[in-house]
């Protein structure tokens, strides 16, 4: 390599790093778990119906925990909508879990993100799912198969409109 | 650019840029409340504190159901924004936050824990969503991490005095092998 090219790799190494320490950048990275049956969810959407994932079997679900008051959460949920949008339709779908708030304040929330978010919100009132699900943290997001099997995790923020992440799950789902 | 420009260069850059890989330290100050963030790179993971200011923590709370008395036992209770991230180190991170250290003029010891705050606040009689609310909000006591952007966002408190500097040291292990990094004179909001 040209020492010219070596210089300038290592000013923009440099510059990563200082961009890191101003706000981490959402990254598209699923890791691969050992699969296990999903844990029970079933719990009420905004329109108070229950919604069961046991009833999405065949589909891939991304299932995401989170809450209005929680920055990575707010920050990846407009990719989710986006990806929802462009791949809903190849058989995956997304669950997002609100834990602990009330309609009215994801309401008020889900309004002013754009795009707003047409995949089902359901409520974990009592965290009693999040705990089944052994999230330790928020967001935290679980990939599951069409077998119903927890295949993949996301801890923290993600950009789930990135190319590579959503063909992935896409081709999970058989495509 | 010269040879011997590049030359000349060459090791500076190196030298920084080891540096930055190992324990960088850097500090920013948000331009409209103020608030400082220090934030280090070390061994492929990122740390970083932000302060909170207590009026942020007191609209966060009293938002969340909690009453005015307890929301003014934790808002006063030097908060940080804490991330931690596996960015790209040697393999699964996990830490326990009662391994990390709050280092100031009369030692060490660990940021306040969860269960620390979940006797304190069990004299306020606070409901179900107002607690449920502020477990999550907490940064996790334990948690893993895989490398390639695994990480949490969530509230720490050091319980230190306003005015108070201190280091603080995020510790964790990775295959076996312990690992940490660390923030220097860090200061709470006031």
């Amino acid at each position: 390599m040209r020492p010219e090219r070596i210089v300038a790799a290592l000013l923009l190494a440099l510059g990563a790093v200082a961009a890191a320490q101003e706000q981490p950048p959402l990254t598209h990275g699923l890791t691969a778990v050992e699969p296990y049956p999903a844990p029970e969810l079933v719990l009420e959407d905004m329109d108070d119906d229950a919604v069961d994932l046991a009833s999405l079997r065949g589909n891939v679900v991304v299932i995401n925990f989170w809450a209005t008051w929680c920055p990575p959460c707010r920050r990846e949920m407009p990719s989710l909508e986006r990806m929802h949008q462009a791949i809903g339709a190849q058989g995956v779908s997304v669950l997002a879990v609100n834990v602990g708030e009330d309609f009215e304040t994801v309401f008020g929330f889900l309004g002013a993100v754009d795009p707003s978010p047409t995949f089902p919100v359901l409520f974990d009132r009592d965290g009693a799912a999040l705990q089944r699900w052994g999230v330790r943290g928020l967001p935290t997001t679980f990939i599951v198969d069409p077998a119903g099997r927890v295949v993949a995790r996301a801890i923290g923020g993600r950009e789930f409109d990135h190319p590579e992440l959503m063909q992935r799950l896409s081709a999970l789902a058989g495509n | 650019m010269s040879r011997a420009a590049v030359k000349s260069l060459l090791p500076i850059l190196l030298f920084a840029l080891a540096g930055a890989a190992h324990a960088a330290q850097g500090e920013s100050v948000h331009p409209d409340t103020g608030a400082r963030t220090w934030t280090t790179a070390a061994h492929g993971v990122t740390f970083s504190l932000t302060q909170i200011l207590p009026d942020q923590a007191r609209a966060f709370y009293l938002n969340r159901g909690f009453g005015v008395k307890a929301t003014e036992v934790y808002a006063t209770a030097c908060v940080f924004m804490t991330i931690l991230r596996n960015d790209a180190a040697p393999g699964v991170l996990h830490y326990e936050l009662d391994d990390w250290g709050v280092m100031h003029e009369a030692g060490e010891r660990p940021p306040l824990s969860f269960d620390y705050w979940n006797e304190r606040l069990a004299a306020f009689d606070l409901s179900d969503p107002a607690l449920l609310a502020f477990r999550w909000a907490q940064f996790p006591p334990s948690q893993s991490y895989q490398p390639g952007g695994d990480w949490n966002q969530g509230m720490l408190t050091s319980g230190l005095a306003s005015g108070e500097r201190f280091d603080i040291v995020a510790r964790w292990r990775v295959g076996g092998r312990d690992y940490e990094a660390t923030l220097e004179g860090v200061t709470r909001a006031s």
